[in-house]
């Protein structure tokens, strides 16, 4: 327990080392200040005790960003999963949309940055469009690969038994897409929530953990955006390990397909 | 019971896997495929099974013809393919549901089922903490329940360890005593086929699918070390011996993707 401790522990007292050298060189040589990490520590108790950052609190920031990222990673993830069964379990459908969805793929989601701005303006919805459009593709992708995977073996046992479509769809394919559908909707989170920070960068929501980063820039305030890059860090630790892996482990104990740990 | 008139099957543009192959299985009869991979065995079972459709030819249970799989045509898989999110009982309870039957029917006639093939004590428990040869019961168990008129089995206990095929082999004779039915069984095996036939077909590659026909004799089941056990080996042997050897199917029976 304590060895392990020390294995997760010991690279993150390396990066605060690095960190800090960084600092110190950076001052020495360049004569500009660099924030140091306890600087950035002292700055984000400052802030988490209430101090306005871009006129408004570090809460109103962080609700607004998760408000804006739960709303269109949530769309996306209801679309791509109906999208991803539905496309599994009719092969026309595939067949004429799976191109697409690959080439959604391939578009970065900073890239409908400008039809986004023409077709909602600058604001909220187009913000939660680019996030959405970014979390599709992986969701859509692997939960059809996951159904795909159950062709041949699941869907045919269950064919072989008699059952019809609504049996097939509700307790074969919804149960055996979800471990794919699983590691889909982590690839999805993790896409939409870079693409949230960078599109609060650019298209100016007025709010949010990437405005505040940008406005602390224009405002030479950088311990603010280091301040913030840490909140980012800690919901991504906290959306890991309190959310996708119990949820993984939990999954797992049912569902080891073929090749899965034996007992 | 079953019958192919003419039936031929290629997959894509490929040559023939099955080509011109007649055959009649008659009711209540163990019949075993017995032939080197890539002479269409798994195809001749896919077909029966309505998992693919004839190139040309028919395929007809009881006079009418196949179309699609149905409950009718058990069939045990090489993997046991039991679905992983659900527990044993709940395995075998499925295909009870799908012919409409209630959660008590169905719980009474899975439990009876699993006690044919020893899993009632596991009953609860989930796939994944299964042994191979624990599961394949399991997937016997949830065939039989439904009271199939052909049961098709294809390599079901190759994947098992020699004493657990052994046990395996024993009971499904011992079940097929209790229960008459048509069984299709595949395998590449002469000492499977030996133990477990009434009637051998010995396939090979196309053209001339089925190379022999051959009855065993009635008593069953044979011990493993008896003289009469020993000569029906040595018959098939001689059988396989005369079949070319390292066939390159121009694609494995198991790569073809199930046709809807």
């Amino acid at each position: 327990m304590i060895r392990r401790l020390t294995i997760t522990l010991l690279p993150f007292l390396l990066f605060l080392l690095l960190w800090q050298a960084t600092a110190l060189l950076v001052e020495q040589l360049r004569m500009v200040p660099f924030p140091t990490p306890w600087q950035t520590l002292l700055r984000l108790g400052r802030l988490a005790a209430g101090e306005p950052l871009s006129d408004a609190s570090l809460y109103r920031h962080v609700g607004d960003s998760l408000l804006r990222w739960l709303t269109g990673f949530g769309s996306a993830a209801f679309a791509g999963l109906l999208y991803g069964l539905a496309a599994g379990m009719f092969r026309r459908l595939e067949l004429a949309t799976g191109q697409m969805v690959h080439l959604l793929q391939l578009i970065p989601g900073l890239a409908w940055i400008p039809i986004a701005i023409l077709v909602f303006g600058i604001g909220e919805p187009a913000t939660v469009f680019m996030i959405a459009m970014a979390a599709f593709p992986p969701v859509a992708m692997t939960v059809l690969a996951g159904v795909r995977q159950l062709d041949g073996t699941y869907l045919r046992a269950a064919r072989m038994l008699g059952a019809g479509k609504r049996a097939i769809f509700f307790r074969v394919l919804l149960p055996g897409a979800l471990p794919a559908a699983l590691s889909g909707l982590r690839l999805g989170m993790g896409n939409s929530w870079r693409v949230l920070l960078a599109a609060e960068m650019v298209v100016g929501t007025g709010t949010g953990l990437g405005y505040s980063i940008v406005e602390s820039r224009w405002s030479l305030d950088y311990t603010a955006a280091f301040a913030c890059l840490v909140v980012i860090a800690l919901i991504g630790v906290l959306v890991e390990y309190g959310l996708f892996q119990p949820l993984e482990k939990k999954a797992g104990r049912y569902y080891y397909l073929e090749g899965g740990p034996q007992p | 019971m079953i019958e192919l008139r003419q039936v031929s099957k290629r997959y894509g543009s490929g040559a023939d896997t099955l080509q011109e192959l007649s055959l009649t299985l008659a009711e209540h009869q163990f019949t075993c495929l017995l032939g080197p991979s890539g002479c269409g065995k798994t195809t001749l079972l896919n077909l029966i099974a309505g998992f693919v459709a004839p190139s040309s030819g028919q395929v007809l249970l009881q006079g009418q013809p196949v179309r699609k799989p149905g409950p009718d045509r058990g069939v045990v898989f090489q993997d046991a393919t039991l679905f992983p999110w659900m527990s044993v009982l709940d395995n075998v309870r499925f295909g009870l549901q799908q012919q409409g039957m209630n959660d008590l029917q169905s719980t009474a006639v899975a439990r009876e089922h699993l006690e044919l093939v020893g899993m009632l004590p596991h009953q609860h428990v989930w796939p994944i903490r299964l042994s191979g040869g624990m599961r394949q019961r399991v997937a016997i168990a949830r065939i039989l329940a439904l009271r199939p008129k052909v049961l098709l089995m294809d390599e079901p206990f190759s994947a098992l360890d020699a004493n657990s095929r052994e046990r395996l082999q024993d009971e499904l004779l011992r079940i097929c005593d209790l229960c008459p039915t048509t069984v299709v069984y595949i395998t590449h095996n002469v000492d499977e086929a030996a133990f477990l036939a009434e009637r051998v077909l010995v396939m090979a590659p196309a053209p001339g699918n089925l190379r022999a026909d051959i009855l065993l004799p009635s008593p069953r089941p044979r011990p493993r070390t008896s003289q009469a056990f020993r000569a029906i080996t040595g018959q098939l042997r001689s059988e396989l011996d005369r079949l070319p050897c390292c066939i390159s199917a121009s694609l494995p029976d198991c790569l073809c993707s199930v046709e809807k």
